[in-house]
């Protein structure tokens, strides 16, 4: 047995490769496993300009041919592109003469390599569940969405443990997937303060966004029904009747054509400003000028943009929904509404706009919790001992890869005859 | 010598005439004292079968049931033959000598345990996507084609069975001659030239054998 841990991670996106949330996911958990000690192997899509074999924070970064034959469908193109990340990591796993206690797969998208990867090299599987497709489209309808469905059950049947981020999506992923309960352990994702500016630019930079009388009230997210925007739009001309203020909306979406119509039919087009994507760093900025932010979503797996407004000290209106509701206590770290409706929403945002101290106080509270809760030296103290309990378990186990040397032994035989050690006490993932 | 066969067809499963092809190939290693594992597909006969003519033959499912394509279907499934083979290969003391694949169905298991065991690997090529459906270029047609294209760059020997298919296989992808070999199902030597381009696959490099030990 060697003394450090190593584990392989399948995504297909890691930065400079930025699809979504889990990039950056992968990104920071990556690099705080390493400063834990644990040696990190990333293998990811390839990227152009980005090398195809490098060290990042110490974390060796893989990059596979991603298939660049065109597809039928999105779909095919991510069955392609596993066949390739599959025989790569196959021959990155070779290198490291098989050693490598865990391997780790984020989301349906890597299924494929990760489960044949498993059963060949006989190394445990975890996999951490973003989100599902029955979540995503609100059910299931087409054999597209069903072979999705499947493959992600067919994931998280493969795992040895499946992650997810919060209380709301493991209550989710056991019933849609039929896990057992233990299978399952939430791990809150993690937030990194020092992203945020100290001091924000409440001068020129605000003025691009806001006049300086008006209020910010910020949405950050994409531009899709599950994400509430319709009943923030609802809710402004109700604000405005309390407060001066300007609703800022970031991000994109199919929704958007319809969003901007609402807008203009209510003649609201100077009140509110949809800003489009907008990178990283300027988003931080604005964070930092904004004097409240709202997530109104109707459906949130985890509600990562609640944690930047709190890590940005931004006090917090959020619908009762999904993750939101374990993220936000009420009257404590935030403000929550009831969910999809515009007169609760404006009562939060007004609440909030219309009392400093109240505000003061949820958002240091928020921060605090940000910085008690959801950090990333948090989530990755969670999954190395999850790493560490996994290899214990396989190690009292009988299925595993069979060296030159030893003797065959058939598994159901070796499993009665051995005596199984006593295992220390389950660390408790949930708290 | 002991060799695991990968086909999609394998009686009873018969599609077209790839399953006796491999049967009668099976059956004719096992007399010429090869021990031969055939790893395949049935949808609800699954598990170990030990024939009347020793030939041991492992059956899986498919682990996701709702498809969309031929492409994706094969390559969920690819995942369940990989599993049974690397079960052969650990269940054997890790002593396989070659994995010989037919057609472009089985090549996605077969680069994954060439590249994570150094098991030589032949890609037996019965049809071509460029011949099943002539002059049409879709995406899912160019994708089959980025699966023929890995077998025949990775396959350490390509075995055709005439030397038209050993032309265009040279002429589609460009692959050197030599790699090819042509073995006529028709030849009264046809099993033990089968044999001979097995052997010349499974020819492991010395600097290989060494770094594997």
């Amino acid at each position: 047995m060697k003394a450090s841990l190593r584990v392989v991670i399948l995504s297909w996106e890691f930065p400079p490769r930025i699809v979504g949330g889990i990039a950056p996911h992968v990104y920071n958990l990556s690099c705080d496993l390493v400063s834990k000690g644990v040696d990190v192997h990333v293998v990811t899509c390839d990227f152009p300009g980005a090398e195809k074999s490098e060290e990042i924070n110490g974390v060796h970064v893989l990059r596979v041919d991603s298939s660049k034959i065109s597809s039928p469908n999105f779909a095919t193109w991510v069955y392609l592109m596993n066949m390739h990340m599959q025989s790569e990591a196959a021959d990155l796993i070779n290198h490291l003469s098989g050693d490598v206690d865990v391997i780790h797969a984020h989301d349906w998208l890597v299924a494929n390599a990760a489960i044949g990867l498993k059963h060949i090299f006989r190394v445990p599987l975890v996999a951490t569940i973003h989100s599902t497709e029955m979540g995503r489209r609100n059910g299931l309808r087409t054999d597209y969405e069903r072979m999705v469905h499947q493959t992600e059950k067919w994931l998280s049947h493969e795992a040895w443990r499946v992650i997810c981020c919060s209380k709301y999506m493991a209550s989710h992923v056991r019933s849609t997937f039929v896990l057992p309960e233990e299978r399952v352990v939430v791990i809150p994702n993690g937030v990194d303060i020092n992203d945020f500016p100290k001091e924000p630019d409440k001068t020129q930079f605000r003025r691009s966004f806001a006049s300086d009388d008006e209020k910010i009230v910020l949405f950050v997210g994409r531009l899709v029904y599950e994400k509430g925007v319709q009943v923030l739009i609802n809710a402004v001309p109700k604000v405005l009747a309390k407060v001066n203020a300007k609703f800022v909306i970031v991000g994109d979406g199919y929704l958007k054509d319809s969003l901007a119509g609402q807008v203009n039919r209510m003649g609201l087009n100077h009140k509110v400003y949809f800003t489009g994507f907008i990178d990283d760093q300027t988003l931080r900025k604005l964070y930092g000028c904004a004097d409240v932010c709202v997530v109104p979503s109707l459906y949130e797996p985890f509600g990562i943009t609640a944690l930047e407004a709190m890590a940005a000290k931004v006090p917090l209106v959020v619908a009762d929904s999904g993750g939101l509701s374990e993220i936000v206590g009420h009257d404590r770290t935030g403000v929550r509404v009831f969910p999809n409706n515009a007169d609760s929403l404006a009562w939060g945002i007004t609440r909030v706009l219309l009392n400093p101290v109240y505000a003061t106080w949820i958002r240091t509270n928020a921060y605090n919790e940000v910085l008690d809760k959801y950090n990333w030296m948090k989530a990755g103290e969670k999954v190395k001992i999850l790493y560490q309990w996994i290899r214990s378990e396989h190690q009292d186990g009988s299925w595993k890869p069979i060296r030159k040397a030893e003797k065959y032994v058939p598994l159901n035989r070796k499993s009665n005859l051995i005596i199984r050690p006593e295992v220390e006490k389950t660390p408790s993932l949930m708290d | 010598m002991r060799v695991i066969i990968l086909t999609w067809e394998f009686p009873p499963r018969i599609i077209g005439s790839l399953a006796h092809y491999v049967n009668r190939l099976a059956v004719e290693l096992v007399k010429n004292k090869v021990d031969v594992y055939v790893v395949t597909y049935h949808d609800i006969w699954n598990g170990y079968d030990e024939g009347a003519d020793g030939v041991k033959a492992y059956r899986v499912s498919n682990p996701v049931k709702a498809q969309i394509s031929v492409i994706t279907w094969d390559l969920s499934l690819n995942q369940e033959f990989a599993r049974v083979a690397a079960d052969i290969y650990y269940s054997n003391n890790r002593e396989v000598n070659l994995i010989d694949a037919h057609d472009w169905h089985c090549v996605p298991a077969a680069v994954s345990l060439k590249k994570a065991f150094h098991i030589p690997f032949v890609f037996s090529v019965d049809s071509l996507e460029d011949h099943r459906s002539p002059g049409a270029n879709t995406p899912f047609n160019l994708s089959i084609k980025g699966i023929e294209q890995l077998g025949v760059h990775e396959a350490d020997k390509i075995i055709v069975k005439s030397e038209w298919m050993k032309q265009e296989v040279n002429r589609i992808y460009n692959v050197p001659s030599e790699k090819i070999a042509i073995v006529s199902p028709h030849s009264p030597s046809w099993i033990s030239e089968i044999i001979e381009s097995y052997k010349e696959a499974a020819i492991v490099p010395e600097d290989i054998r060494a770094a594997v030990g």
